[in-house]
């Protein structure tokens, strides 16, 4: 699988996800997962994890972080805590969940929900691999967090055949949004 | 190194005292110290402290090892969305407290279901009008020294008062924008315009506090005993509007205005009304991690006395700062100009020569390097050259033309 730009460069951190357009044994459960807030920012910025996972919010920052979400896709939030977290909270609803933190407006995040268990961002080279997929038809799904667009071309139909390998290639149509900064420095002691 | 101890030395036993809290105040909320030890040359005019005109914090008579500030901040959490915040100072100066407040507040910041969220402080605290003062206890990541603005906001201006903020989260709903409003009623701030009327611009990191006589000593135009005072129990506002995108751009803009009748003061305490207003305008561009640019305008005026003609000023100043982070360096710049010029004078005569037009006018160059030495510690180098025309000088029997330098080494301590 592999995405670049519209310029042609490779987009690295992309989510993709292979959903089964046929029904599959369920043979994966789900995973424990960590979201954590380092330097008023959340690590990582993307969190890709299914239905039902237990998602851990531990705060690495010497700040306390009151993360919530409206998103419908899980509306929660954490009360005004440092260090360790409280209770993981589960994500039992696939689509795309915003984190923000109540005191610092500047952080965000994001988690990605989906129901397949065959989900990567790609690396540098704008590349991934998903393996161990059944044979059987996928609608495979692309989604950015500074992705500047929507259609059809974030997603593509696949074919597995036993033992055989599939390849997708997907190009942006719009230059990715520029990444946001959190002021540079001295984030740990920032407040105005 | 005497006179270090002398200033710094009951700030600093205060300072380890309650360090000796910190296990007990951090369990139910943040508690954070800093120290800030300074090294200082200068050639400036007696400062702003003691009633006179220098524009830097420190004068040639305060040479040496200083106490830039120890620093203690508090946020403790009533609730979830009850927060209260208390910050506390010493400068080691002769302030008539060794350690007092600057800021201490509650702010209700509910959890937002949508994106839209309301916030509502009441207590004393800033006007979100700085983009250079970020860190906490209202200081500055990038310099030393604040600009003639934010100084003169530092000294003269704070919120005693409510405010209200209406914020729409963009970025959490999917947008690149975030817009704020905000609005504010205050009392407690009929004497701002004192220290920009009389004492004209400055360029320092030296915050009145809440219960201090921070220039008090006297000086050209008398002397004064309160600094956040009520004297005509009418509450000033002001509207204040920030436009935010994704981190990377931020415009501010606040109008003020103190709505001081002029009528009112007290003779006793020979602190006066000063009708006071302005506009600020502001941006801050952070186009990669490493540059910050920062820019920011404001004009205002203000009136004393009832007497016809009313005395009145009109006074602006302009910064530009540019900020480049390279790993555990900082290096920044900033262009300050300023100007104060009294527009009308009941006191003073052409024809019989007596008084004289009171004005400010100059500029100034502020170069600061800084090395993270780890987490707690900073290491930062400031150069400060300020040229200023000022009439107001002839009351100290000094040339009105002054070209004053101040160098800064700066130690500073942060837990």
């Amino acid at each position: 699988m592999s995405i670049s730009g519209a310029s042609g460069g490779a987009i690295e951190g992309a989510v993709v996800v292979a959903e089964p357009l046929q029904p599959v044994a369920r043979t994966h459960a789900p995973q424990k997962a960590v979201m954590d807030q380092h330097n008023l920012m959340f690590v990582p910025d993307v969190l890709i994890v299914m239905t039902g996972t237990a998602v851990d919010f531990p705060n690495s920052d010497q700040v306390r972080h009151q993360v919530y979400s409206f998103s419908p896709a899980k509306k929660f939030e954490l009360a005004l805590y440092a260090g360790s977290a409280r209770s993981p909270i589960v994500f039992d609803k696939p689509g795309l969940v915003t984190l923000g933190c109540n005191i610092h407006d500047n952080m965000l995040g994001y988690i990605w929900v989906t129901d397949s268990p065959w989900f990567a961002r790609t690396a540098a080279d704008g590349r991934l691999q998903l393996h161990d997929l059944p044979p059987g038809d996928y609608n495979v799904r692309i989604w950015h967090a500074l992705l500047n667009e929507s259609g059809a071309q974030l997603a593509q139909h696949i074919s597995i055949s036993d033992n055989q390998s599939s390849t997708a290639s997907f190009k942006l149509t719009r230059p990715l949004r520029a990444p946001t900064h959190n002021h540079g420095a001295d984030r740990k002691w920032a407040d105005y | 190194m005497g006179r270090l101890l002398n200033a710094a030395g009951l700030p600093l036993a205060l300072g380890l005292g309650l360090l000796a809290l910190v296990p007990a105040l951090t369990r139910a909320g943040e508690l954070d110290l800093s120290i800030d030890l300074r090294a200082v040359s200068s050639n400036a005019t007696d400062t702003r402290l003691d009633g006179a005109l220098g524009k830097p914090r420190y004068d040639s008579a305060q040479q040496g090892l200083r106490l830039g500030y120890l620093r203690l901040g508090y946020r403790g959490d009533l609730s979830s969305t009850l927060r209260f915040t208390l910050e506390a100072v010493s400068y080691g100066d002769h302030d008539v407290n060794p350690i007092d407040l600057t800021e201490m507040y509650l702010e209700w910041r509910p959890v937002p279901s949508s994106a839209w969220r309301s916030r509502f402080k009441v207590g004393a605290f800033y006007p979100e009008i700085s983009l250079e003062n970020r860190m906490r206890g209202w200081r500055s990541p990038y310099t030393l020294s604040s600009s003639a603005i934010n100084t003169w906001v530092g000294e003269e201006l704070r919120t005693i008062g409510a405010e209200y903020s209406l914020d729409w989260l963009g970025l959490a709903h999917g947008h690149g924008f975030e817009f704020s409003t905000s609005a504010a009623a205050f009392g407690w701030n009929d004497t701002a315009g004192t220290v920009i009327a009389t004492r004209g611009w400055g360029l320092n990191d030296r915050q009145s506090t809440m219960f201090g006589r921070f220039a008090n000593v006297g000086g050209p135009l008398g002397s004064r005993t309160l600094f956040y005072d009520d004297l005509d129990k009418r509450a000033g506002y002001y509207l204040g509007a920030s436009l935010r995108y994704r981190g990377l751009f931020e415009l501010r803009g606040l109008h003020y205005n103190n709505r001081a009748n002029l009528a009112d003061g007290s003779d006793i305490i020979q602190d006066y009304a000063w009708d006071t207003y302005f506009d600020s305008l502001g941006a801050r561009w952070t186009p990669s991690e490493q540059l910050t640019l920062i820019g920011q305008w404001l004009h205002g005026r203000t009136y004393f006395d009832t007497t016809a003609p009313t005395d009145a000023w009109s006074y602006q100043s302009r910064f530009l700062l540019a900020s480049w982070l390279q790993q555990h360096w900082r290096y920044s710049v900033r262009v300050d100009e300023f100007n104060l010029q009294q527009t009308s004078c009941n006191f003073c005569s052409v024809a019989t020569g007596i008084g004289f037009w009171l004005g400010d006018d100059g500029h100034a160059l502020t170069l600061t390097v800084q090395r993270t030495l780890s987490d707690h510690w900073n290491l930062a180098l400031e150069g400060l050259t300020v040229s200023s025309t000022t009439p107001m000088r002839n009351f100290l029997g000094i040339d009105t033309a002054q070209r004053e330098r101040q160098l800064q080494l700066s130690l500073r301590y942060e837990r």
